[in-house]
């Protein structure tokens, strides 16, 4: 089931009755256990029995893995679970990249070997529901946190519908307490929750889908080489559809689970303003960040090997990034590419002795908020988050490509005015692209230190109410199906 | 905190539903009732109906002609039958043949329009829809389906539910900003042309059957697809290996217990002089009756169905499908042998 669906619209007023109905705490969580159930379900049924044999073994083996004081013991059960979640993973979503790159391999070394293409359905968010299990079951091994008690919380926490298919990747301690005492949403975070959700749809179905993902579809699938004005509209279509096609659903996410009465990480925070590549990544899919910096980077030894391992963590943390949104070696590339650029700006950083900040600044006040909106916003800062976004640009090319042939033609399109080129796209959807790109940017950079409930909390009501109805007349115009999210996929 | 975000809200509902009530009126009174959009999940709800028993039901694939020109209402009253539509607009029906003649269960009655120029394309933009169809269809998850049905309720009430003229991207098109030379933009179809009921049936409404400008504006539209037309008409391997599609496929059904016809829907004035300049009626018609070995109905081989004049030159009007579609069943029953649950009386 998608946000963006009838279905899901109707399946979310139900919830919500049953939610405030007078069950008792126990019933409710059922409630939202079999409704996320019936949420993944509704995609592909028999998924349905990965979800619980991910969820049943790692409940157990997590106990296990916090009770067993022998380390032998602790290191097999650690292992049997690496290789449960990682190998469910692998199979279903490596397993025919795996095996077509055997086969180039061998065929390179003279064995004739063919073998037929695997028809693998990858199963809707295993990327996520995987490393949402996977960090429980090392931080027990860790003993970082408690196990959780009751297979029912457990279940709740790894299914919780509103994060299950894409995120934000949820910690068992930024959930699982939530479950152990009875919440309902009050009025002020039902009206959070539906203002979120109306947002997050607007970016979605009006921003991503109506006016940005034909440009983008038109150019990545073009076989021809393309004008340099085309090339760059594609890409920058792209750019800006990818944003909000995740971090509309992220911010669905939120939402839903506000109107419930629980809270979800943040997953974004105006990733193109961002000042720089480890900016970016603070502000980029937060949730995976920090994942990968704490179960990845820190783990591989992070920075505390000395600066030539510094460089080395970081460039395999960036690979196994990109392999983890999808089985192609574009992405190795996308992630090759974030971690050089990584790589010059900590050089920068360590020949100028810059610190590095330690989380992206977040004013959760309104005089905060204006303080440090002020503080940043120089014209030097504006421009080097400009040079930040033209660099991100050209690493989404990769991303969205289907092959490196197609990459290259577009890079060429993009820095060269071949004599060839074709032109491509109307007039209407350059307009549409530039226009929406430079709101993008514009808007990101008001609002690099802020959140969107604390601006729109500062609105006069009545003006509020007017861009509200804007968001929610432009979702009913734009007529868009229930597309999948890009980050389905992954 | 409370206070003003829900006096937000309530402010968003009542502009929300104001505007919605005002667009609906408008487009009311501005030639627009209710239309379904005619993608894959309406085609797939189609799609689904095959099963029922041959004697009871037909399935019509092809090109927009099979979509106005058959009458569903006139085909189920006078037969009893159920019409199923499964044509596709501006597509070759072969990849929905080649579903159907794969699809063991299928064991119907089954009518294949003949426009010649899509039939014999495998041009991607005239085997994309088709193609995207049946995959929908194969694909389609119990959530899009639920998807679907909430769609169909609401796309029966309001008439500003019509993707194709009224959505925001449409609109937006609206406002004809020239290109740069050498960009194709698909065309803007005449306001009235094509309205479809949810049994897919394809109609022009009567503002554009009175309307000269809305019918020279189709017509314009035609004449340009013709002149932008860079794939010459199947000939030698290319034009044997698509027979060979369709024999295989009309084998397969046919040995099943289903019965094949084809047809050739009518068209007039230039468009109809082009298509028999560019495709003979013996190289292609002629070739795909003996090829498959199949029975065929060829509009101008009977005088009761010869004379239409299509407004747009390719389509018929309702009340000409309505007689194209009586002596249409009156062929299939006297000269076919096609048998129907209700006696045809005409």
């Amino acid at each position: 089931m998608v946000f963006n669906s009838y279905t899901f619209i109707a399946f979310f007023i139900v919830m919500l009755i049953l939610h405030n109905l007078p069950f008792s705490w126990k019933v409710k969580k059922i409630n939202l256990l079999l409704a996320s159930y019936l949420f993944y379900a509704a995609w592909n049924p028999p998924f349905i029995l990965l979800l619980w044999l991910s969820t049943v073994v790692d409940f157990f083996v997590g106990r296990a893995l916090y009770n067993q004081e022998n380390k032998h013991k602790r290191k097999l059960l650690l292992v049997v679970s690496l290789i449960g979640n990682l190998g469910m993973l692998c199979f279903f979503k490596y397993g025919g990249f795996l095996l077509e790159n055997f086969t180039q391999l061998v065929n390179a070394v003279g064995w004739d070997y063919h073998p037929a293409k695997p028809n693998i359905i990858l199963p809707a968010g295993i990327s996520f529901y995987t490393f949402t299990t996977l960090c429980y079951t090392i931080d027990m091994y860790k003993k970082e946190s408690k196990p959780v008690k009751s297979i029912l919380d457990f279940s709740l926490f790894v299914t919780f519908f509103p994060h299950l298919v894409a995120g934000p990747i949820v910690r068992p301690p930024q959930l699982v307490p939530q479950f152990e005492t009875p919440r309902k949403a009050n009025q002020h975070q039902l009206m959070q929750g539906l203002l979120l959700i109306s947002l997050g749809l607007f970016m979605k179905v009006v921003l991503a889908d109506s006016l940005l993902a034909q440009s983008a579809n038109d150019v990545f699938n073009s076989k021809a080489v393309l004008k340099t004005l085309d090339a760059w509209t594609g890409v920058l279509a792209f750019s800006g559809q990818i944003f909000f096609d995740f971090a509309g659903y992220s911010t669905c996410a939120i939402g839903v689970a506000l109107s419930l009465g629980f809270v979800l990480p943040h997953n974004f925070l105006y990733p193109y303003a961002a000042i720089g590549f480890s900016d970016f990544w603070r502000r980029w899919h937060i949730t995976l960040s920090a994942w990968l910096r704490d179960y990845l980077y820190i783990p591989l030894g992070g920075n505390r090997n000395g600066k030539f391992k510094t460089y080395i963590n970081l460039m395999i943390t960036m690979l196994l990034g990109g392999l983890w949104h999808g089985a192609n070696w574009t992405f190795v590339v996308w992630g090759a590419l974030h971690g050089f650029y990584l790589w010059i700006e900590k050089f920068i950083r360590d020949i100028r002795k810059i610190p590095e900040p330690l989380a992206a600044p977040v004013a959760h006040s309104k005089e905060a908020a204006g303080a440090g909106t002020v503080r940043n916003k120089t014209f030097s800062n504006f421009m080097l988050a400009m040079v930040t976004f033209f660099f991100i640009n050209v690493t989404w090319v990769f991303f969205r490509s289907p092959d490196f042939t197609s990459a290259w033609q577009l890079l060429t399109s993009m820095f060269s005015n071949a004599p060839k080129a074709e032109v491509l796209l109307t007039t209407l959807s350059i307009i549409k692209v530039f226009v929406i790109t430079v709101l993008l940017v514009a808007f990101h950079w008001m609002m690099r230190n802020t959140r969107v409930l604390i601006v729109a909390e500062r609105m006069p009501w009545w003006l509020l109410g007017v861009i509200w109805s804007v968001f929610l007349l432009l979702l009913i115009w734009s007529q868009e199906s229930s597309s999948s999210f890009i980050y389905f996929q992954f | 905190m409370t206070a003003p975000l829900a006096k937000a809200a309530i402010l968003t509902v009542v502009l929300v539903a104001t505007s919605v009530l005002c667009w609906e009126l408008y487009v009311r009174n501005n030639d627009f009732d209710t239309s379904y959009d005619d993608g894959p999940p309406l085609w797939s709800d189609k799609r689904r109906m095959i099963y029922e028993p041959a004697d009871r039901s037909t399935v019509f694939i092809g090109s927009s002609r099979n979509k106005f020109d058959i009458d569903i209402d006139t085909w189920e009253n006078i037969t009893g039958d159920h019409a199923i539509q499964l044509a596709c607009v501006g597509s070759t029906p072969i990849p929905i043949l080649e579903d159907l003649a794969n699809d063991e269960d299928f064991k119907g009655k089954l009518v294949i329009d003949i426009t010649e120029v899509l039939f014999f394309s495998t041009s991607p933009n005239n085997t994309g829809t088709p193609i995207e169809c049946v995959k929908y269809y194969k694909d389609e998850t119990p959530a899009q389906r639920a998807s679907f049905y909430i769609d169909h309720l609401l796309e029966s009430q309001f008439a500003f539910l019509d993707k194709d003229r009224l959505s925001l991207n449409a609109q937006l098109k609206n406002l004809r900003i020239p290109n740069r030379p050498g960009v194709f933009e698909f065309p803007i179809f005449a306001n009235g042309f094509g309205r479809v009921q949810f049994n897919r049936q394809e109609y022009m409404t009567p503002k554009f059957l009175s309307d000269t400008n809305q019918q020279n504006q189709q017509r314009g539209i035609w004449a340009m697809f013709g002149k932008m037309r860079n794939e010459p008409p199947a000939s030698g391997k290319k034009l044997d290996s698509i027979l060979a599609i369709v024999k295989t496929s009309t084998d397969k059904i046919k040995a099943r217990g289903g019965q094949v016809i084809f047809v050739r829907t009518p068209s007039s004035g230039p468009f109809l002089a082009g298509e028999n300049m560019g495709f003979p009626r013996e190289k292609y018609w002629e070739k795909v009756l003996a090829v498959t070995n199949s029975p065929g109905v060829h509009f101008a081989d009977y005088p009761a169905i010869a004379h239409f004049a299509c407004p747009e030159f390719s389509h018929l009007s309702p009340a000409d499908a309505i007689v194209f579609t009586k002596n249409f069943i009156k062929i299939l029953n006297s000269e076919k042998g096609w048998k129907f649950p209700k006696q045809v009386q005409l």
